[in-house]
């Protein structure tokens, strides 16, 4: 039982056979969609695009406390994770972005609290059909159906849903729900491929990225950099809707006699990110913070862990408030090296 | 706005030796994206634009520039700054003067007269974005929307954006050179946005602005796009002591917010960039609007307008209204 068909009729109870855990899916708010958890009893749509602020926030929230303490006693409590979660709709490039994160928190030190909620959650994801106008994800080594990091994927094939497991996790979704699912019929192999075809030649953006890893360390001080930075703001627009970013500061954090010591996402394209103690600052100017930006994604990450820090959402380029288009700046270095 | 003269002008701008760089509008890379443009020579002044997709307020520039500690032996760059303006940017650069935060001998400001803007969201969601680059134009009675090689006729009701309708100076009020004639003036609408939140009870007030303040994610994009939040040390990057707290909650997001809203009564020149720059659709347009409302009933002051003015929350006379303070 690996590819079932659900008929869209049967959502709704799909939807309400996971009860127990909790459910994030994409929702409208007044800042647009965003993976946010569902209220019991609600159905949440799949017909959106992708979401303004990646589903990161549901292994990797803004905010975290990591422990409360008091000031004068000696009480230190530690949050508990171990609710279970099933985020509904992630789109293959944010379950990609996950893959591609897990691979730092679990680097030199197990980071536990994003690593306990990744293995708390099961990924139900929706291959793309209708790829957004700044989708490059063919590009950095993703596609619209890609599995990665999913452990059940849904297609939508009109009047179903394909669902197709990929992992244990997946496999166990879809024997919890049999009773709604019909087995796939032997053409829907061909109408899957037809799909995915269609949806790969939607994709209009795209950069060779092929020579950036290894060509970038070369352009240190070329001037494209000024040039791509010149207009920038330095605000964490970029970063915060990353769905690869991952970096985080930590503080205590005071209320009257209760204390708690959370972290809270950070950004390298703010000027204290860098700023040491002393007032030196080795990345002085938003110049050097765009071209770290680039170089971690697609130089730094690389050489760790041999894959590109970038999923290819288009976020950064949606939501930049001066048009600052990574896919731009990328060919602007393949064009230097 | 005849185009060529634009970049004529801007070519003869830039090719000054005491000036360091032009900043105007240039097609952004797709779509209806308009980026800021840093020209550095006269060759360069070709790629300017002036259309309805201009929105962005470049006067922010003058204040985010970077100053870094130079080399030894190394002189500064003493040289201007020249500034594309709209209307609302030109108060920003008159603010910026009566705050000595710039110098008026350092600038050029190259005064747009304007027609008004196109909403870009509005304009997205009902004429989608291409991926090659698209324009709109103005026309006597509204826009053109040229896109795919395809044009199409918009009113201006449809597309103005929200800060254009409330528009009182569409002229520059402050300007070195100034590219064509004035435009007509037209009777502002009624700021509706901010009478609806005003008409709530405090309940609901509260529970609005909750809403709204939740979904921040405090990436600080109003601020850095602000022309007039231009602090060098600025409370909410302040650690010792924490004003604001790092953690993001409504908490929190509310006292960023609101410390920032009151920081810019009777300075805002409501040029709305702080709302077009929110990824998450934070109406802070209503927030500054009505601040600017409570300066313009209770002390019949307007930021931006003279350069000379003394500053609105600096100043005291013996004579200010206070039959509202409790």
């Amino acid at each position: 039982m690996s590819a079932m068909l659900l008929n869209k009729e049967k959502w709704p109870d799909f939807v309400g056979r996971l009860t127990g855990k909790k459910l994030w899916a994409p929702q409208a708010g007044g800042d647009g969609m965003r993976f946010a958890p569902v209220a019991e009893g609600e159905v949440p749509a799949l017909d959106y695009g992708n979401t303004r602020v990646p589903p990161k926030q549901a292994v990797f929230p803004q905010t975290e406390t990591l422990f409360r303490f008091q000031v004068d006693g000696e009480k230190v409590e530690e949050p508990k994770l171990e609710e279970e979660a099933v985020l509904l709709g992630v789109r293959p490039c944010d379950a990609r972005a996950m893959v591609i994160v897990d691979k730092l928190f679990s680097w030199d030190e197990d980071d536990p609290y994003y690593l306990k909620r990744r293995e708390l959650v099961t990924l139900v994801g929706l291959a793309c059909t209708e790829p957004g106008l700044n989708c490059f994800c063919t590009s950095v080594g993703g596609g619209p159906a890609s599995t990665e990091g999913l452990d059940l994927v849904m297609i939508d094939l009109g009047e179903n849903y394909l669902l197709e497991a990929i992992t244990e996790k997946g496999q166990a979704l879809l024997a919890e729900t049999e009773d709604l699912l019909e087995e796939a019929k032997d053409d829907v192999a061909e109408q899957k491929e037809k799909i995915i075809n269609e949806s790969e030649q939607k994709i209009k953006r795209s950069v060779n990225t092929e020579d950036i890893p290894g060509g970038l360390p070369g352009l240190w001080e070329d001037p494209l950099w000024q040039r791509v930075s010149a207009s920038c703001l330095g605000c964490g627009t970029c970063t915060f809707l990353c769905p690869t970013c991952h970096c985080f500061d930590i503080q205590d954090e005071t209320e009257g006699f209760d204390s708690r010591r959370c972290r809270s996402w950070d950004s390298c394209m703010f000027a204290e990110y860098t700023l040491h103690t002393s007032g030196h600052n080795p990345r002085p100017s938003r110049r050097e913070r765009t071209r770290n930006r680039i170089n971690h994604k697609y130089n730094y990450y690389v050489d760790k862990f041999d894959v590109i820090a970038c999923v290819g959402c288009g976020r950064c380029i949606n939501l930049c408030p001066v048009n600052i288009d990574i896919v731009d700046i990328l060919k602007q270095v393949e064009e230097a090296l | 706005m005849d185009l060529e003269k634009l970049r004529e002008t801007a070519a003869e701008v830039a090719a000054r030796e005491d000036v360091k760089y032009l900043i105007g509008w240039k097609k952004g890379t797709y779509g209806y994206r308009v980026a800021p443009g840093f020209i550095e020579d006269a060759d360069g002044a070709a790629e300017l634009i002036f259309s309805p997709l201009c929105t962005a307020n470049l006067a922010t520039y003058l204040t985010l520039v970077e100053k870094l500690p130079l080399p030894r032996g190394e002189e500064p760059d003493d040289r201007k700054t020249a500034l594309m303006v709209k209307g609302c940017d030109s108060r920003a650069v008159a603010q910026l003067l009566v705050e000595k935060g710039i110098d008026r001998e350092n600038v050029v400001v190259i005064g747009c007269p304007c027609p008004g803007m196109v909403d870009p969201e509005l304009l997205a969601e009902k004429y989608p974005e291409t991926e090659e680059p698209a324009e709109v134009k103005w026309t006597d009675d509204g826009f053109i929307v040229i896109r795919d090689g395809e044009e199409t006729s918009v009113s201006r009701d449809e597309l103005l954006a929200e800060k254009c309708r409330l528009c009182r100076y569409p002229n520059p009020v402050i300007s070195d050179i100034m590219l064509g004639e004035p435009v007509e003036t037209w009777e502002p609408a009624e700021d509706e946005g901010v009478n609806e939140v005003e008409n709530k009870d405090v309940d609901e007030r509260e529970a609005y602005w909750e809403e709204q303040f939740s979904n921040c994610v405090r990436c600080y994009s109003c601020r850095n796009v602000c022309p007039l939040c231009y602090c060098q040390d600025c409370i909410l990057d302040r650690l010792n002591p924490t004003w604001v707290n790092r953690s993001v909650n409504f908490s929190e997001n509310t006292a960023f917010n609101i410390a920032r809203a009151f920081h810019l009564a009777g300075r805002c020149i409501e040029c709305g960039e702080c709302e077009r720059v929110c990824p998450a659709n934070i109406p802070l347009g209503k927030l500054n609007r009505k601040l600017a409302r409570e300066v313009r009933d209770k002390y019949g002051f307007e930021p931006g307008l003279d350069p000379e003015a003394e500053p609105f929350q600096a100043s005291y006379k013996p004579d200010d209204p206070e039959d509202f303070i409790l």
